[in-house]
């Protein structure tokens, strides 16, 4: 063999190795979840009589269909409404010159550096007056519009070229036609990447939900979950994997269904920002 | 006449009015639900502030008095350290390596860069619950560490003060590998590949391009990196709370930890007062960030 061929050969042993790191947790979960009732937990890596049993009983005896009816509507209104309300602050941000412009911007910006934790105790009393405790949207209300999402557009605006919008107002479009015909199209890649992000934050989010939600008919998945799991080192760790790989997947499928565009949408927006 | 300036004033009016309708969601959303409560903690912060009688009393500093004389605060606040400080390396290093190879002109380079990512849309829960499994005594790392001769009995990784922390720390870095590569690749892909193709007319080795090409053009994505790890860090709170709660005896208790546990038993005010330290700590990791990387502190001018 020549080098080439060796250095092909070290390259992909490399990533061989780190993908057995970055997905062996997955099989490993998978497999547990696979096991027979006669196979032990950590009784070998590999299920000797492969089952689909533990799966069957996710959805039968826990609460598991409530828990992901209630995931996808809470994600199901987060994801549309950031998308359009980030991108039409983004836009304006962007593209039109207006005074408090930069005040606005600064404020968005910072407000970035603050941690969930600090405000989470009057948020969490806020909710409750407005009476979102327990109820879908007030498990939306970090994701319906989020600071990152206005900046995140806002510069996905700023790096695509002005001359189609020119020569859309000088056809007599308004702003907002402008906005939604013309810039809108142009930065579908990040778009996108939003959306990946804000159905990854939502579906996975676990501090707000389980401080905003108190009855077991409002749990999300994470909350269900961790719930589930609370008596860990009892028998019902392969109903946990099951559970587990099942509130994954829908992650997983969105997310390879619409890499191609996130990859690159994200990378562009890394390297103009 | 006046017709003409009647329509004119409200044109400007419209002019005038149009981003702010662009705006208004965002900024009745953000309002509400963020600025208000920031507002407040900043207030509760210097109130004794009772979250169920709704009434409040005004103490000055003594809430953060109570924290900074408060054992358990402070080792917290170690912890919080120490975890950042095991993250960090591996953070800015291992992405870079990763993103190295899935930008080698290989077949199925594109499929890694995917398995690479799954950790990152993986949600926090699944991946906590996951390496607990994996963490366990009977798990598959004390069977392959005993297997392979490092440790002479399978031991819970959780419940062990000495290596709690670390592989908790563990978790975080394994579930932003993908993430930070992405970063490192847009990075590595705006090196020009002149230099490369120079360097190996000059005899470089594919170490020595590492190592002389790839790690000085890539200090741009390692400040990024380096704050993004510092500022998410701080915040650490599902991998340790769903994996040790903060045990054993405090071994793993973070400033999130503390805040989550005031907040649990109604001090709201220790609570906000303990998360305005925390933003202290953002704050100061994000003006070091506007300070190395002068391309952010363009955007906040614009």
């Amino acid at each position: 063999m020549d080098s080439t061929k060796w250095r092909k050969l070290l390259v992909y042993s490399l990533m061989i190795f780190i993908t057995v790191i970055t997905v062996g947790p997955f099989l490993y979960t998978l497999f547990i979840a696979l096991k027979s009732s006669g196979q032990g937990i950590y009784d070998g890596i590999l299920p000797t009589d492969p089952t689909f049993t533990n799966f069957v009983y996710a959805f039968n005896q826990t609460d598991f269909l409530q828990y992901l009816w209630n995931t996808v509507i809470v994600t199901a209104i987060a994801v549309p409404f950031n998308l359009l309300f980030s991108s039409m602050a983004g836009y304006a941000l962007a593209r039109i010159d207006f005074k408090g412009r930069s005040i606005v911007l600064t404020i968005i910006i910072s407000t970035m550096t603050v941690p969930f934790q600090l405000y989470m105790a009057p948020l969490f009393q806020s909710a409750g007056e407005l009476g979102l405790r327990n109820t879908h949207v007030g498990l939306t209300i970090l994701q319906i519009s989020t600071a990152f999402g206005i900046y995140f557009m806002r510069q996905a605006f700023l790096n695509v070229p002005k001359d189609l919008e020119e020569s859309a107002y000088l056809d007599g479009a308004n702003r907002f036609q402008v906005w939604f015909n013309v810039a809108i199209p142009l930065v579908k890649p990040t778009l996108i990447s939003l959306a990946i992000y804000t159905f990854t934050f939502t579906w996975g989010d676990y501090l707000w939900p389980l401080i905003n939600t108190t009855e077991s008919s409002m749990y999300t998945l994470s909350i269900g979950l961790a719930q589930m799991s609370q008596n860990f080192n009892g028998g019902n760790l392969k109903l946990i994997s099951a559970a587990s790989i099942l509130t994954t997947i829908p992650s997983l499928l969105i997310f390879i269904w619409l890499q191609k565009y996130f990859i690159s949408g994200q990378t562009d927006g890394a390297l103009k920002g | 006449m006046s017709r003409i300036t009647f329509s004119l004033t409200k044109k400007r009016m419209i002019k005038n009015i149009t981003p702010w309708l662009f705006l208004l969601p965002s900024i009745v959303i953000l309002v509400t639900f963020l600025i208000i409560p920031i507002v407040e903690a900043f207030q509760w912060s210097f109130l004794d502030y009772k979250i169920i009688a709704g009434t409040s009393e005004f103490v000055g500093f003594s809430n953060f008095k109570e924290i900074f004389s408060d054992e358990l605060f402070w080792k917290a606040l170690v912890n919080t350290v120490l975890y950042v400080a095991i993250v960090l390396p591996l953070n800015v290093f291992l992405p870079m390596i990763l993103a190295d190879l899935v930008n080698q002109k290989v077949r199925a380079v594109g499929l890694f860069r995917v398995l690479y990512y799954l950790p990152v849309v993986t949600p926090i829960v699944v991946a906590a619950l996951m390496w607990k499994m994996l963490y366990s005594q009977d798990g598959a790392l004390s069977n392959f560490l005993v297997g392979i001769g490092i440790i002479d009995d399978p031991i819970n990784f959780l419940t062990n003060s000495t290596t709690a922390l670390m592989v908790v720390a563990f978790i975080t870095v394994w579930k932003g590998l993908g993430y930070y590569m992405i970063i490192y690749l847009a990075n590595l892909q705006s090196i020009p590949n002149q230099l490369y193709e120079s360097a190996s007319i000059d005899g470089a080795n594919s170490i020595q391009k590492f190592t002389k090409i790839t790690m000085p053009m890539t200090v741009p994505s390692m400040t990024l990196v380096s704050v993004l790890t510092i500022i998410n860090g701080l915040k650490v709170f599902e991998e340790i709370a769903l994996t040790t709660n903060g045990g054993p005896a405090g071994a793993t208790t973070t400033l999130v930890m503390y805040i989550y546990d005031k907040f649990m038993n109604l001090e709201v005010s220790i609570a906000s007062a303990a998360g305005l330290v925390l933003l202290v700590l953002a704050i100061v990791a994000s003006l070091l960030q506007m300070r190395l990387t002068s391309k952010r502190e363009d955007d906040l001018r614009a």
